[in-house]
């Protein structure tokens, strides 16, 4: 449900970490509900690099949770699905 | 005239003279290979300058049974990237065997089929044999709008080459490395037998849908096939630094390992190397404008 989930600092970590990687969309808002996927945030060129950063900072093995691309359609997803998941 | 009949000469010559070697050259590789029981850990798996440590720190401070062990984990993990690029262009390439706009490169593409699903064997072979696992596909597709179909094709038919390009890079040194176990050189030299032939034809077939897109599109779009390209194999390259060959050979902090090796500038001129054949080869067609990108 939008709005229930707080920012947390490894969310943070991946807005800046996709700024970093994306100088294109710096200066852009990347809210929690923006959609990365139709704005071009994240595309397939990107998606290994992001998921070994996501592996980093959860220690986890993302295998299983990384298994559709809806889970990285926004900041909100990531968190929940993926950093909050397992 | 059709569209078979519109096709330059050069691809047509070229699609004679190598399905006449594909033919001549046959081998049945479910007989060629004679498989170890094992490979004893306790060697080289690997070209030592072909390690994705080569050059750095890491390379200079890991004893030689670290290695050893590493060079084991990323020579199974070479043979499993070519295990997933030949399963993602053997799909692309069945699309199009029969499609129109194809007839001249169809009967080419049976042979190429074939070969290839036959090396998808043999290396998912090695990484079962002897890794006891073929690493996972890491990659994912978003799909948000559909390219135009023949630029689709070049894109498809140019990420089939550059992944060529790469592989036979390492399996044309491995090949010929004497330090090597027999059945690594093996799996390695065959390859790249077979995919000297398929780079040939690839280069001819990317130059030729090259060139029926430069009169057909913008400077725009043909800027962003560009820089899709660049992307594209700066990111193969980088597929060879996987955090989970660092940790199978028991190295700490596998994560900030990758990092720092993608990171170092004593890697530069060997990413370089790996990809310089296609490099150069794409910025003498004007495909791309700097080759000095990765």
């Amino acid at each position: 449900m939008p709005g229930v989930v707080e920012e947390t600092a490894q969310i943070d970590q991946v807005r800046q970490w996709l700024v970093e990687k994306k100088p294109e969309v710096a200066g852009q808002e990347i809210d929690l509900d923006l959609d990365l996927i139709e704005n071009r945030v994240i595309d397939s060129l990107i998606f290994v690099d992001l998921l070994f950063f996501l592996e980093e900072i959860t220690g986890r093995d993302l295998q299983e949770a990384a298994s559709s691309a809806n889970a990285f359609r926004t900041l909100r997803t990531i968190q929940t699905e993926i950093l909050e998941g397992g | 005239m059709s569209v078979a009949q519109d096709r330059p000469k050069t691809i047509s010559d070229t699609l004679t003279r190598i399905i006449d070697m594909s033919v001549d050259t046959y081998y049945n590789p479910y007989k060629m290979f004679e498989w170890p029981e094992t490979l004893p850990d306790e060697q080289w798996w690997m070209t030592q300058e072909l390690m994705s440590t080569y050059g750095t720190r890491y390379h200079e401070e890991l004893t030689e049974q670290q290695l050893q062990a590493l060079s084991k984990w990323e020579s199974v993990h070479f043979y499993s990237l070519n295990v997933h690029g030949i399963r993602e262009l053997l799909i692309e390439v069945v699309k199009r065997v029969h499609m129109p706009g194809f007839e001249v490169e169809s009967e080419f593409f049976h042979h190429f089929i074939g070969e290839e699903n036959e090396h998808m064997w043999f290396f998912a072979k090695f990484c079962l044999n002897y890794g006891k696992k073929i690493y996972p596909d890491r990659k994912m597709s978003f799909q948000i709008e559909e390219n135009e179909a023949d630029i689709e094709s070049f894109l498809v038919f140019s990420r089939i080459l550059i992944f060529e390009e790469l592989v036979d890079y390492v399996n044309l040194r491995m090949g010929r490395d004497e330090s090597l176990h027999k059945i690594i050189r093996q799996v390695n030299s065959i390859h790249h037998q077979d995919e000297s032939r398929h780079i040939a034809f690839g280069r001819e077939l990317v130059k030729q849908l090259w060139d029926r897109l430069t009169p057909k599109y913008s400077a725009e779009t043909l800027k962003h096939i560009e820089d899709y390209l660049k992307r594209y194999m700066t990111a193969s390259v980088q597929s060879l630094y996987n955090p989970a060959i660092y940790k199978d050979a028991g190295l700490p902090d596998p994560y900030k390992m990758r990092t720092d090796l993608l990171a170092d500038p004593a890697r530069r001129p060997y990413n370089n190397k790996i990809l310089k054949r296609s490099i150069d080869f794409y910025t003498k067609k004007g495909i791309i404008h700097d080759g000095d990108f990765l």
